[in-house]
């Protein structure tokens, strides 16, 4: 039972891996994070637009985990929910769950397997990102000719783990999306709405109408940074870090870290609990 | 309808019925598909064929009605395990090559490995099965679908279409092979509106029309019996004295022509009735026995046969469109 299991998982992973979408979502992850922590404010600080004594620490690899989190909230976010989507998605374009659905297993089981896949196949998200940001704060500490220390393995695992929640969150909102959808372009165009949007405009409106902040206080964003922000991530208050300006800026409410970690352990229950319960009430037509 | 109470039928309905809305789109359909057979299952567009193929899979859910599929409801582990199937177009992943295709579902059917090849050579498509099912021609991508469907080496094969989009040697082929698998203890539901093909491959046949199965029985039975034809002058005269013979059952005009239909256990000869009307002094130009194709039988029962007013296959009388004439000869 386990082992036929466990073919489900291998097969799922096989798909996964297999898809060019993975890779370029991986790569587009990758080099989005690198930009944005390291490469703009480094060529900001050599032109001398940014010159605060903050900005050369920051990127170096004792900081990683700190300067790298900042993104997983909102642009982490996008791209797992786009990863989710796919995951799902696609079969109903492929017409594919049809031809999964008259195998063996049921699609409880199949619907699980593809989960465990998806979530095995964000941990490279991170960790590949995570290598990158430190190669690039070795490059530029190397440049700058300042001394270089590794980040605590502690804070490197603590990162990684939070990192993955976020992105997992966000990736069954994805999920979910694309089984109501039924595939994937309506999927991604409501999923980006709802970020930028509905917890976007929402959270931004939460400082200045109280009413709203409880509301915001559950919001996957507002969880996803206060996850982040115990690591040294979420710097939007510190006022030195991408998060600050633009589309992906947070500045609260914030919530505590573990009430930040149940709520998104409680999106990713019951988006997928709503997405199997769809799945398998619904006819494959 | 008690699952795996009869051992006979590999698949059993019993007043299945599937709504949308205001549309039925299977009424009440009682299907029996015997063990070991070639059932073939034909119908025109609409008349509900892939639904109830859908429905025997469990990918959609009856609105009403019972089914079983090899004696467990359908889409149970137990039913899809023992069930190969290829319903409408083969929906594979189009980055993936044909035979890593077949790798992600022997995971998923438990299948050895080694059966990816055994089944892509039965479909004739080794040669080509590293390439990627996007660059498949229709035709290879029906073959991988039937290839899919043998994987689990099922003992229930349900084809829908499987011919689709194969040129002619292709056709006959998939032909022999369907035949082929369906000898032994192998059931084969086979879903298709090519006549030729269900006349060729399949034991017995069942014609569903609006949602209704509304005959059922081997080629043979269906076609009905045999119709001398005869082309005579006088022709009422010639009418009057064939009436009279013995062995005949039914005597008609049609076309200017007379029809004439016997009686089964009939041992009138064509030669005997034309020797007949000639000793009478009747001028006999033509006489042919004619028997409806299956093609005329099946448009005949389906209501689609408005341009084929002179088909050999006549309606029985009260034979409408939604009542079942069962054809019940022993296959």
């Amino acid at each position: 039972m386990l082992s036929r299991f466990l073919d489900l998982i291998l097969a799922e992973l096989f798909l996964l891996t297999r898809r060019t979408a993975t890779w370029v979502l991986m790569a587009t992850w990758t080099l989005l994070g690198l930009m944005f922590a390291y490469i703009v404010p480094y060529v900001m600080y050599r032109n001398g637009d940014d010159e605060g004594p903050g900005t050369i620490p920051s990127m170096l690899p004792d900081q990683l985990t700190a300067t790298l989190l900042d993104g997983y909230p909102f642009f982490g976010g996008a791209i797992a929910l786009v990863l989710g989507v796919l995951a799902v998605g696609s079969e109903f374009g492929w017409d594919t769950f049809k031809t999964l659905f008259t195998q063996r297993p049921g699609r409880g089981q199949i619907f699980a397997a593809k989960m465990i896949a998806l979530g095995i196949v964000i941990v490279p998200f991170v960790v590949v990102q995570f290598a990158a940001g430190a190669a690039t704060g070795v490059v530029i500490g190397l440049l700058e000719d300042v001394a270089i220390s590794a980040p605590s393995a502690t804070s490197v695992i603590q990162g990684i783990m939070a990192g993955w929640m976020v992105l997992a969150a966000w990736a069954a909102v994805g999920v979910l999306l694309a089984v109501a959808t039924r595939g994937t372009s309506l999927a991604i165009g409501i999923g980006i709405l709802y970020s930028l949007v509905i917890e976007g405009l929402v959270s931004a409106l939460a400082g200045s109408i109280g009413v709203v902040e409880p509301i915001v206080d559950f919001f996957l964003r507002a969880n996803a940074y206060s996850l982040v922000r115990p690591l040294g991530g979420a710097s939007s208050i510190t006022g030195d870090s991408a998060a600050t300006d633009g589309p992906g800026a947070f500045s609260g409410p914030f919530v505590d870290e573990t009430q930040a970690a149940l709520v998104l352990v409680a999106y990713m229950v019951v988006l997928l609990g709503a997405s199997v319960w769809m799945l398998r009430r619904r006819d494959v037509d | 309808m008690a699952h795996g109470s009869n051992g006979t039928y590999v698949i059993e309905t019993e007043r299945l019925t599937k709504r949308y809305d205001d549309i039925t789109a299977v009424d009440h359909l009682d299907l029996r598909v015997r063990r070991g057979e070639v059932y073939g299952f034909l119908g025109p567009n609409g008349a509900g064929k892939t639904t109830t193929l859908r429905m025997l899979l469990g990918l959609i859910q009856p609105s009403s009605g019972e089914v079983a599929v090899l004696g467990t409801a359908p889409g149970t582990a137990e039913s899809l395990s023992r069930t190969g199937a290829m319903v409408e177009t083969p929906a594979f992943y189009p980055h993936l090559s044909g035979r890593d295709n077949l790798r992600v579902l022997s995971r998923y059917t438990g299948a050895p490995a080694s059966r990816i090849d055994t089944v892509l050579r039965q479909v004739d498509l080794l040669d080509r099965a590293g390439d990627a099912f996007r660059d498949y021609s229709l035709g290879m991508k029906q073959r991988l679908g039937v290839a899919a469907a043998l994987l689990k080496d099922p003992a229930l094969l349900i084809l829908d279409e499987p011919t689709n989009g194969l040129d002619p040697a292709g056709m006959a082929e998939m032909r022999d092979l369907i035949r082929e698998l369906g000898h032994g203890d192998r059931t084969v539901l086979l879903s298709s509106h090519l006549m030729n093909e269900v006349e060729q491959v399949c034991d017995r046949v069942g014609i569903i029309a609006g949602g209704r199965l509304v005959a059922e029985g081997t080629v043979d039975d269906l076609r009905g019996e045999d119709v001398l034809v005869i082309r005579a002058d006088p022709l009422m005269e010639a009418r009057r004295i064939v009436d009279g013979m013995e062995g005949v059952r039914e005597v008609q005009v049609r076309s200017g022509e007379l029809c004439v239909t016997t009686g089964t256990d009939s041992t009138l000869e064509p030669a005997h009735v034309n020797t007949r009307l000639v000793a009478e002094g009747i001028a006999v130009s033509e006489l042919r026995l004619e028997r409806a194709s299956l093609e005329s039988v099946f448009l005949s029962l389906t209501g689609s046969d408005r341009h084929t007013d002179d088909i050999a296959w006549p309606p029985q009388p009260g034979n409408q469109a939604h009542e079942t004439r069962e054809v019940t000869h022993a296959v």
